[in-house]
């Protein structure tokens, strides 16, 4: 999970050296925190929070395969 | 930092979802102040949009940019322009392989990590560069409404499109779901535009997004009996169907 949210977040951002996207596992959900350069925030939340919605549509599918949830939270 | 700001909208859900999009945070950490419900009025008079006050719980550096300090109102513009109209439509066939190809890494990549290792194909047509993987059947990448395959289409077109702005836009598909999709929201269109001329009432259609919507007017664009156009901003666009003067008229004198 770690590194689709990192891959996605490299693909987005411009500095992608300073995407950092840590875990923290629990017994059911576990948390994705991502940090990006300041100047990169818009490009991972996106216009009404779309791309952010989007990264969160998708870590949903990839956990719900893994009978998991996980939330993704952008920390600035 | 503690700075107050007020937000409205349609809805309440709607001005707190711009106040979450404003400060880039999740609704929790914001402290909602309720200034005046929504109010729908009476046939569309009166109707008032919802006011809300809102200020961000949390401490950090992130509001010290002076130009957020005393901004009262947001700006948000619809974007209603369907993207396959502002198609580039000169991109050469090398330009339009070479996008195809960095698209379809990047979905391969995504769908690896996601452990669904499908082989994605591409096709070309006429309009669009078509993506399509070969999924195992489970509707899992398709996710309610196509939420997922959507998702997923949107970041590869970001991701395709930071180094060149240019070019058309990428369609994902996975089991022929575009088109099942094309067809039950033709179906959906034809059904509601009876329904509209049967009541001669505008009817209301849910919310969708640009494409969804795109179907549907281009659906009902030769019912001579009703016209169609779009309400309401962002992900809460919805299409009405209104039956025309003459579909009421005639109804009614056939009464």
């Amino acid at each position: 999970m770690k590194d689709l949210i990192k891959y996605i977040a490299q693909a987005l951002v411009d500095s992608p050296d300073r995407v950092e996207v840590s875990e923290v596992v629990g017994e059911q959900t576990s948390v994705i925190e991502l940090r990006v350069a300041k100047e990169d925030l818009g490009k991972v939340i996106g216009k009404q929070g779309k791309t952010a919605k989007a990264m969160r549509t998708i870590l949903s599918a990839a956990s719900s395969k893994l009978h998991k949830r996980a939330v993704l939270e952008i920390i600035e | 930092m503690n700075n107050v700001i007020e937000f409205e909208g349609k809805t309440i859900d709607e001005a707190i979802e711009k106040a979450c999009d404003e400060f880039a945070m999740p609704r929790e950490k914001l402290n909602i102040e309720i200034v005046s419900e929504e109010s729908k009025g009476f046939l569309g008079l009166g109707s008032k949009k919802a006011v809300i006050r809102a200020r961000a719980l949390s401490f950090g550096d992130a509001f010290s940019n002076p130009f957020e300090e005393g901004r009262t109102t947001v700006e948000k513009k619809a974007e209603d322009v369907e993207p396959e109209k502002r198609m580039v439509m000169t991109t050469d066939d090398a330009a339009r392989q070479a996008r195809a190809g960095a698209a379809q890494t990047v979905l391969r990549d995504i769908l690896q990590r996601m452990d669904f290792d499908f082989p994605v194909t591409i096709e070309y047509n006429d309009e669009y560069t078509i993506l399509s993987i070969q999924g195992d059947g489970s509707g899992i990448l398709i996710g309610k409404g196509g939420q997922t395959l959507d998702a997923l289409q949107y970041i590869v077109n970001k991701a395709v499109s930071r180094e060149s702005n240019e070019g058309e836009r990428i369609i994902l598909d996975t089991e022929n779901y575009r088109e099942k999709r094309r067809q039950s929201l033709i179906a959906l269109a034809e059904k509601l535009s009876e329904k509209a001329k049967r009541m001669r009432k505008p009817v209301v259609v849910n919310p969708m997004n640009a494409h969804d919507r795109r179907i549907i007017h281009l659906a009902l664009q030769n019912d001579s009996g009703v016209t169609t156009k779009s309400r309401g901003e962002g992900f809460l666009r919805k299409i009405v169907i209104v039956p025309t003067k003459k579909t009421r008229q005639k109804a009614q004198s056939a009464q």
